[in-house]
């Protein structure tokens, strides 16, 4: 540990507590993970003129030291850990000013925690429109801490924050709370001090949350939770009954203070939310505008992201025509062409869809629709094994499963939230898009029905979303069958009400995630393509020079021009490569499903990304341009059986790649986002050999049933 | 309204208020009492949700979305 200040943002959910600390620090927040427990961890330096920097944690929302969801332990775990020097050094309470009397639960027990503390009161801006009347200097006497107005929307008060902030890192022992807020109770002291010794605690509080959370901490023992356990018994304490005795005593001692410091006036029904909702939410328009909403945003993805991805291909066109050009023929200029740069071209490509659909999905949860599509649809999830909040997760799958799979952490329990972990990669995330794309040209024709209304490819296109998203709620259905759990399953699920968006906040969103895919992906795509070539420009022993000998023989017999020479040289030592060799080695098992053996190598990498099997096409058929759609699929479209002369991209066969590609598990990056959220292999291994044995069944059966 | 008050707030009428007096269940009282919905407040029915099993439920100032298991657990006055 160093001896850098850190300081800890905490709150509840909806207190606009990441909308501040986007306010504090801006883009210069990198995501790691807290110790101990892979959770994401938002943080970001901060830098006071004339102070050391000092680093801002963004804990995830939570509304009491009694976790129900995943998120709300990391925080509770992280502020109750037993080291006084791994603990933040202080905290930044946020608490939203028009619903103060449920924001500060939380607070008053960080409050005992005896953690210096500063209460920033957030909505600043909503005052007026409420009709609020605050009296913020009493409040921060009656509570005992430094207490600061401010607006993140507007940034109206930030100088006070700042302020506060300094004097707190200046001397952070003056803000140190002198006594508890919430007395315990006779019984809860009894069993305190019987444990005393053994527990690492701070405080009475801190020691009795410890009792309470017994059975989850980490740094505590076998032997001390069962020492624990036994004075539980001997006293008869019982934990539930307990918590609720402690936030009524809570509230009741809250209530008087909130209710001497804040006026309000204004309208208690009728607000513009619930004018709102009684259309948002109806029984009949509520679905409809919903179905409506994901269609535009549909629309949008395709029509919006076309210009940028454009020009990105063409960026990457000419980078490669420069690198070729600079370095001249030869094997690096190869690699780096063929491999790294068409490659890399081939996943940034995607880049403004991802940006776009974030920007949507970012939006919709910005305003607040999410926990009311969450709303609507949680009884037809539960009879699916799912949880409304699930919704959220396969929304968000569609641009990429793994932010997505990360979202199911609100849903506390256990058999919904790995559930819908494992369903979510069904949902067709934008790396399917270019695989669809190529493969619908040979699967549908390009024709228009209904007097040239709709597009029939178009109409394909958007059946394999509908098929994604059915597989998903029915692989749901197929788990909850076999998964068995006693915990019961909640919904209490906040509306809030709806607000414009923070911009600032919806770009921090784009911009982090859009990076990170960039990055992530890259990574990985820069690997499999330095591979593939590799082993698609060598083989075993001489083979590759006897075929090219062959080759050229073939073609003097045949009398073939210089161009169908090269192309021949090429499939032939494609052939002989460890490449190829790999693809005639699982060609067995694709034949049910009417692949070849070079269909298998691009299925084979594309199990690292699924948007490598384009690249991948691209590299095995010699095309110039991997970027270029139309090149590849003029190509795949004169691709004959060698011993039948029939095509190889026939209809069934396009029709079986597009199934296998609604199902399979292609996308390392979810397996390993799975095996974190889930904490074992189990999980990751599951999902896996499940989607991918439905993916290769479903193909099989579609190309025996069209061939 | 009527002389004929309910027993839990998932017997009430769509858009009846009550108070809540209790909760049945201790583990959904620390999670109600968690989004503040405490003793006392003042509850409403506001719709129910398209394809039903949750209502759309106002507990003072506060909008939020409740299972009809779980407003089995809140004993109205």
């Amino acid at each position: 540990m160093n001896n850098q200040l850190t300081i800890g943002l905490v709150g509840n959910p909806n207190s606009g507590k990441s909308s501040i600390f986007n306010l504090l620090t801006g883009l210069r927040q990198k995501v790691g993970n807290f110790p101990g427990v892979t959770v994401d961890k938002k943080s970001a330096q901060l830098t006071l003129k004339g102070l050391p920097p000092v680093e801002i944690i963004d804990f995830p929302g939570a509304y009491s030291c009694y976790p129900t969801s995943l998120d709300e332990r990391v925080v509770v775990h992280a502020l109750i850990k037993g080291q006084i020097d791994e603990l933040p050094n202080a905290l930044l309470y946020v608490a939203d000013v028009t619903k103060l009397d449920k924001h500060l639960l939380l607070f008053s027990q960080l409050r005992d925690l005896d953690l210096p503390l500063i209460l920033v009161l957030n909505m600043a801006d909503l005052i007026e429109k409420d009709q609020l009347k605050v009296d913020l200097k009493q409040l921060g006497k009656r509570l005992g801490v430094p207490t600061v107005l401010v607006s993140s929307r507007s940034g109206e008060g930030i100088e006070n924050l700042y302020a506060a902030v300094r004097e707190l890192i200046e001397d952070p022992l003056q803000f140190r709370p002198e006594e508890p807020f919430y007395a315990l109770p006779p019984l809860e002291k009894d069993v305190i001090s019987d444990l005393r010794q053994e527990l690492p605690a701070r405080n009475d509080y801190h020691a009795l949350l410890m009792v309470h959370h017994a059975q989850w901490l980490d740094f505590i023992d076998e032997k001390k939770r069962h020492r624990i356990q036994q004075a539980k018994m001997d006293r008869g304490l019982h934990s539930l009954r307990s918590q609720v005795n402690e936030t009524m005593s809570r509230y009741d001692a809250l209530e008087p203070v909130v209710y001497d410091t804040i006026k309000r006036g204004g309208e208690e029904f009728n607000t513009t939310t619930d004018k709102l909702d009684r259309i948002l939410t109806h029984r009949i328009f509520g679905p409809l505008i919903f179905l409506a909403i994901m269609l535009l945003l549909f629309q949008a993805l395709f029509s919006w992201a076309e210009f940028p991805m454009n020009g990105i291909e063409w960026i990457f066109g000419q980078l490669g025509d420069g690198v070729r050009y600079a370095l001249g023929e030869g094997w690096l200029s190869d690699l780096l062409v063929d491999g790294v740069i068409a490659g890399l071209g081939g996943i940034l490509v995607f880049a403004p869809q991802i940006a776009i659909l974030f920007f949507l999905v970012s939006l919709l949860e910005e305003v607040g629709y999410m926990a009311r599509a969450a709303f609507m649809f949680d009884h037809l999830m539960q009879r699916f094994g799912l949880n409304g909040r699930s919704v959220v997760a396969l929304i968000s799958g569609h641009a990429c499963a793994i932010p997505a799979i990360m979202s199911a952490r609100t849903i506390s329990n256990w058999k919904e939230r790995l559930l819908t972990i494992l369903v979510t990669p069904l949902t067709g995330c934008s790396a399917r898009l270019p695989v669809y794309t190529v493969l619908i040209g040979f699967a549908v024709p390009a024709t228009t029905v209904l007097g040239g209304w709709l597009n029939v490819q178009g109409l394909a296109f958007a059946g394999l979303y509908v098929l994604g998203i059915v597989g998903a709620i029915f692989s749901a259905f197929l788990f909850k069958l076999v998964l068995k759990t006693p915990e019961r399953s909640f919904l209490m699920l906040e509306l809030p009400p709806y607000r414009p968006p923070v911009w600032r906040n919806v770009w921090n969103n784009v911009y982090q995630k859009t990076k990170t895919f960039a990055l992530e992906a890259g990574k990985i795509i820069i690997v499999i393509s330095i591979l593939l070539w590799v082993m698609s420009s060598f083989g075993p022993g001489d083979k590759m020079q006897m075929a090219e000998q062959t080759a050229t023989e073939q073609s003097e017999e045949l009398n073939l021009d210089e161009t169908a020479t090269d192309d021949l040289i090429a499939a032939n030592k494609l052939e002989a490569s460890y490449a190829g060799h790999l693809g005639k080695f699982i060609e067995p098992v694709i034949t049910p499903l009417g692949y070849d053996w070079k269909i298998g190598i691009a299925l084979l990498t594309s199990f690292a990304a699924r948007e490598v099997f384009i690249g991948t096409m691209a590299t095995i058929y010699s095309v110039g341009h991997e970027e270029d759609e139309f090149r590849i699929r003029e190509r795949l479209a004169q691709e004959r059986d060698p011993v039948t002369g029939e095509m190889v991209y026939n209809q069934a066969t396009a029709w079986s790649l597009l199934i296998f590609y609604v199902f399979a598990m292609m996308c390392m990056g979810t397996l390993a986002v799975t095996k974190r959220e889930t904490n074992s292999w189990k999980w990751p291994a599951v999902q896996f050999f499940f989607l991918t044995g439905l993916a290769y069944f479903g193909a099989m059966l579609v190309y025996q049933v069209l061939s | 309204m009527s002389t004929n008050i309910p027993g839990t707030a998932s017997e009430m009428a769509n858009q009846q208020t009550g108070t809540i007096q209790r909760f049945t269940n201790e583990e959904l009282a620390t999670k109600l009492l968690d989004i503040g919905i405490k003793p006392g407040a003042r509850l409403r029915l506001i719709r129910r949700s398209p394809f039903g099993g949750c209502w759309y439920v106002k507990v003072d100032r506060q909008c939020v979305a409740l299972r009809k298991l779980e407003l089995d657990c809140i004993v109205i006055k």
